[in-house]
């Protein structure tokens, strides 16, 4: 029975040969995965590499085809998640599931089956977030809690059913750095008092190095690689998951919090070197000769009484990157909205070449020529449950047209081109958009996007929650944009996303841009001072 | 949308929806039976006077076309609002107001094209009454859900008052003894004529409400106006960046939904219902009934002809019921209960589908399910 070869301990979850298809597409084949009580398992690998599948096999919301699970020496079979959490398996989903007009305790209990009382349920979620030191308020609204604390209230909503293995999937897609180190602090915490097993689902090679024991690699539904963390390094990892040698640099994102949890490694230090050296030949060439393109002068923007774009002034050339570097909630998303034809400006202007925008007409931008990659795709950038050839042909469904009537044929046949182009891999023109995998639907909306020729492209955190390879797709896509002519406005929060990519560097803060910075002199020290609030250069006569 | 095309998956799902459906309506059909048993009616009869209402007696095919067209125009409206993320429930009124002003119409003018311009006024009258609906909507933020719904019982009451005045609808033909509420009767030249085929007789509005299916439902899929309204209904967000304006074309998708409806009800008026007179109650649940064939069909045009068939067959059929003694309320739960039998199978295939297939992440019900008081 004990079949506990290497380790010790028996192991909390052995999954063997694990098989799952869908249609045509094998999600999981054959995989084969132990979680050790006491121990973090870092699961890594690209979207669509079958890590959540396996963890959705695990906590029942998908059954496997073949293979089996056992938990503690004793094949289960777990047909929903009811029987998951019976059996002591609990999970944090990427997206949260909390609704947002509860109250946090209310949250909670959300699915329990039992009668409650409001006082000891309240205790009971204070107690348990005392216990693991994830301190909240549990009469708050959810709907009012930052991204941070609603994953806190997951954790709780998790633990409280004291279970035996926690899995977490991609965790941190949402937090800021600090909020994830501190989520890794209590999941040590977890593991090493508890003897609980986790598994860490991400494909983030910084946090799986910090936070994890040891790491299976997946790519296309296998496991590719297992390793103890003290002996990988970032590179191997990287070269594993993508399958080829990743250039570090383009791929500086995919580290972004490296510096911020861990100085020490030899990998970082080449990361940087690498990096910074990149940036010195980003920024040597002179691009201030060219025509400003893309000029928001003074915007101005209210909402419910709060001004949440101040006099706003940014100007583009032709050919350049110009980074928005900001903490989230400064005005990026507003910025975004502006220039995705969704709000109407309550001053200033936006013009490209001197043409003036009617803001907040349906189309005006996109008139203009301003491409726009949204901050959250699902909510300005796509119809999910339209097909891929619709999604690509969606703002130019007349030039497939003919009397008004669409010409089927026609359109596929442009969208297989699109997708040939920016190697958009989907089971063909007529799948569902929602069907495909993160980084295959960002790929779309960079298809159509970029497909148009537009003046202005505006990318906004376009690789949030994308992998090693999807980021270093996009960069290398964005610079082409920059080098065939393209005005390019990069809104993100990522220092090391703006540092890599931008010509130059603009600091957003409540709103205002309170710095701007020429490749050449930013620096992440200097940046991190404007973040945190420090002007350069105060503007002191702006409200004249 | 686009289905990809995998046929044996596709095959056991339309087997499971029969066999659902087969199920569902046993189920109605023996409840409804003890029901009639329980309150002493012969059940047997019933069930009898139910087909040969609809169907077996001679010339009741006719009947049952002509109560189907109205039912599927209104369902045709529905659907394009649908399509454009707004829920206009308020069929029955849009109805009545479009009927009340096709008899103006036809009862106030003169001339060779009195007809059209009655189908015209019920167009019109319709579309208006929904209009309000629209403009409520977007210029105060009232739901189109409740301002529908609410908007139905001003519509009765209002062409009620309407009766009451012999400038406005009342008859005023002097010989007329009882001429209490209703209006005057169409001219000869002014009604739609019939087709008669193998002894059973039907309006010509029949073949306008297939063609008028047939065509919504090329301009849904196929027309850059369709593939604009559903990616309004789907995503407003992305609608508004890729041009299209949300206000214009989502009052305008309201409108031409309650325009269908007006349609619905100028065709009727035209076609004899009611005698070719408005009176009180003319809708006559047709509005509300459009509504469910909609839903039944999953608001795909074409399926909504054989199901406002069966719901067409259901109106004539119980009218034969009320021959058999069984009380009037009685023959309603019947009915009701059949809807309900209609209306729970596509339902469960709905349900399941979701719960099978990986969500890949909260996508908008497509297909608001409204609760219809009746």
């Amino acid at each position: 029975m004990e079949g506990a070869g290497a380790s010790a301990l028996a192991p909390a979850v052995r999954l063997t040969g694990v098989t799952k298809r869908y249609g045509p597409v094998v999600a999981c084949a054959g995989v084969d995965l132990e979680l050790l009580p006491g121990e973090v398992h870092g699961i890594l690998g690209e979207n669509g590499a079958g890590k959540s599948t396996l963890m959705k096999i695990l906590i029942g919301l998908v059954q496997p085809d073949e293979g089996t699970v056992e938990l503690g020496g004793r094949e289960v079979v777990i047909h929903d998640p009811q029987t998951a959490a019976e059996l002591g398996i609990g999970m944090v989903h990427q997206h949260l599931s909390l609704v947002e007009a509860l109250t946090v305790w209310e949250n909670v209990l959300l699915g329990d089956a039992s009668k409650f009382d409001r006082s000891a349920a309240r205790r009971q979620v204070m107690e348990t977030a005392d216990h693991y030191g994830l301190e909240i308020d549990p009469d708050r609204r959810v709907g009012e809690l930052s991204a941070g604390l609603r994953q806190r209230v997951e954790l709780i909503k998790c633990l409280r059913r004291d279970p035996k293995i926690l899995i977490l999937d991609e965790p941190t897609s949402v937090l800021t750095p600090a909020e994830s180190e501190q989520l890794f602090t209590t999941l040590r915490d977890v593991v090493a008092a508890e003897q609980r097993a986790v598994a860490l689902v991400s494909h983030k090679l910084a946090e799986i190095l910090h936070a994890t024991d040891c790491i299976t690699i997946m790519r296309q539904g296998r496991v590719v690689e297992r390793s103890r963390t003290v002996e990988a390094t970032a590179p191997a990892l990287a070269k594993a998951m993508v399958g080829r040698d990743v250039s570090l640099r383009t791929s500086a994102a995919a580290f972004g919090a490296i510096d911020l949890i861990d100085q020490g490694t030899a990998a970082d230090q080449a990361l940087r070197a690498e990096r910074d050296e990149a940036a010195a030949a980003v920024a040597a060439s002179d691009r201030a000769a060219r025509p400003v393109v893309l000029t928001i002068d003074r915007a101005r923007l209210v909402r419910d009484g709060v001004t949440v774009l101040d006099d706003l002034s940014i100007e583009v050339r032709a050919g350049e990157i110009v980074g928005i570097a900001g903490v989230e909630g400064n005005g990026q998303r507003e910025l975004g909205d502006l220039l995705s034809s969704l709000v109407t400006l309550d001053g200033g202007s936006v013009s490209v070449n001197g043409t003036t925008a009617r803001t907040g007409r349906a189309g005006c931008m996109a008139d203009l020529g301003i491409g726009v990659i949204p901050e959250d795709r699902h909510d300005s950038g796509c119809v999910l449950d339209m097909s891929v050839a619709e999604n690509l042909m969606l703002d130019r469904i007349d030039s497939t047209a003919r009397m008004g009537l669409i010409d089927r044929k026609r359109m596929r046949a442009r969208a297989v081109e699109l997708m040939r182009e920016f190697d958009i891999q989907a089971a063909g023109p007529d799948a569902p958009f929602g069907s495909l995998s993160g980084g295959n639907q960002q790929r779309v909306v960079l298809a159509r996007e970029l497909g148009h020729r537009p003046t202005v492209l505006v990318a906004a955190q376009p690789t949030r929650g994308l992998d090693v390879g999807a980021i270093e797709y996009m960069s290398n896509r964005l610079r082409a944009a920059a080098d065939s002519g393209i005005a390019v406005l990069l809104i993100s929060t990522e220092l090391e996303e703006i540092l890599a990519l931008s010509n130059r560097i603009v600091v957003l803060s409540r709103g205002r841009a309170i710095g701007e910075l020429d490749r050449r002199e930013a620096t992440s020290e200097r940046l991190g001072l404007l973040l945190g609030g420090v002007g350069i250069d105060e503007p002191t006569g702006a409200s004249a | 949308m686009s289905s990809n095309g995998t046929g044996s998956p596709k095959m056991m799902r339309g087997a499971k929806l029969v066999a659902l459906y087969v199920l569902a309506i046993a189920i109605a059909l023996a409840l409804s039976a003890l029901l009639i048993a329980v309150t002493g009616g012969p059940w047997r009869k019933v069930f009898t006077a139910l087909i040969d209402g609809s169907v077996r007696k001679p010339g009741r095919w006719g009947d049952t076309l002509a109560e189907s067209a109205p039912l599927l125009i209104v369902a045709l409206g529905a659907i394009i609002s649908t399509r454009a993320g707004l829920v206009n429930i308020g069929q029955e009124g849009q109805l009545a107001v479009g009927a009340a002003t096709a008899t103006y119409v036809a009862t106030q003018s003169s001339g060779p094209f009195v007809l059209v311009l009655a189908l015209l006024g019920g167009v019109v009258g319709g579309a208006v009454w929904a209009g309000i609906a629209a403009l409520l909507k977007y210029w105060r933020k009232v739901p189109e859900v409740i301002s529908t719904l609410l908007l139905v019982f001003i519509a009765s009451q209002g062409t009620g008052y309407l009766l009451t005045r012999t400038f406005l609808l009342l008859d005023d033909d002097p010989n007329k003894p009882n001429r209490v509420q209703t209006s005057a009767q169409l001219d000869a030249d002014t009604r739609i004529g019939f087709i008669r085929i193998f002894g059973n007789a039907f309006p010509w509005s029949v073949v306008l409400a297939v063609v008028l299916a047939v065509v919504v439902s090329v301009l849904l899929s196929r027309s850059t106006w369709g593939f604009r309204l559903t990616v309004l209904g789907r995503n407003p967000r992305t609608a508004q960046r890729i041009g299209v304006p949300v206000v214009l074309a989502g009052a305008s998708a309201l409108m031409l939904s309650g325009a269908f409806a007006g349609l619905a009800g100028a065709t009727m008026l035209a076609a004899g219902t009611a005698n070719y007179r408005y009176t009180p109650g003319f809708a006559n649940n047709v509005g509300w009934e459009g509504l469910l064939v909609a839903l039944v069909a999953r608001n795909r045009p074409l399926a909504c002809i054989p199901v406002a068939l069966v719901f067409g067959a259901l109106r004539t059929g119980s009218g034969f019921l009320a021959a058999t003694g069984v009380e009037r309320s009685i023959v309603d739960v019947v009915r009701s209960l059949l809807v309900l039998a209609l209306l729970v199978p596509p339902a469960i295939v709905a349900i399941q589908r979701r719960r099978v297939s990986p969500p890949p992440a909260p996508v908008s019900t497509d297909e608001p399910v409204v609760a219809v008081a009746r």
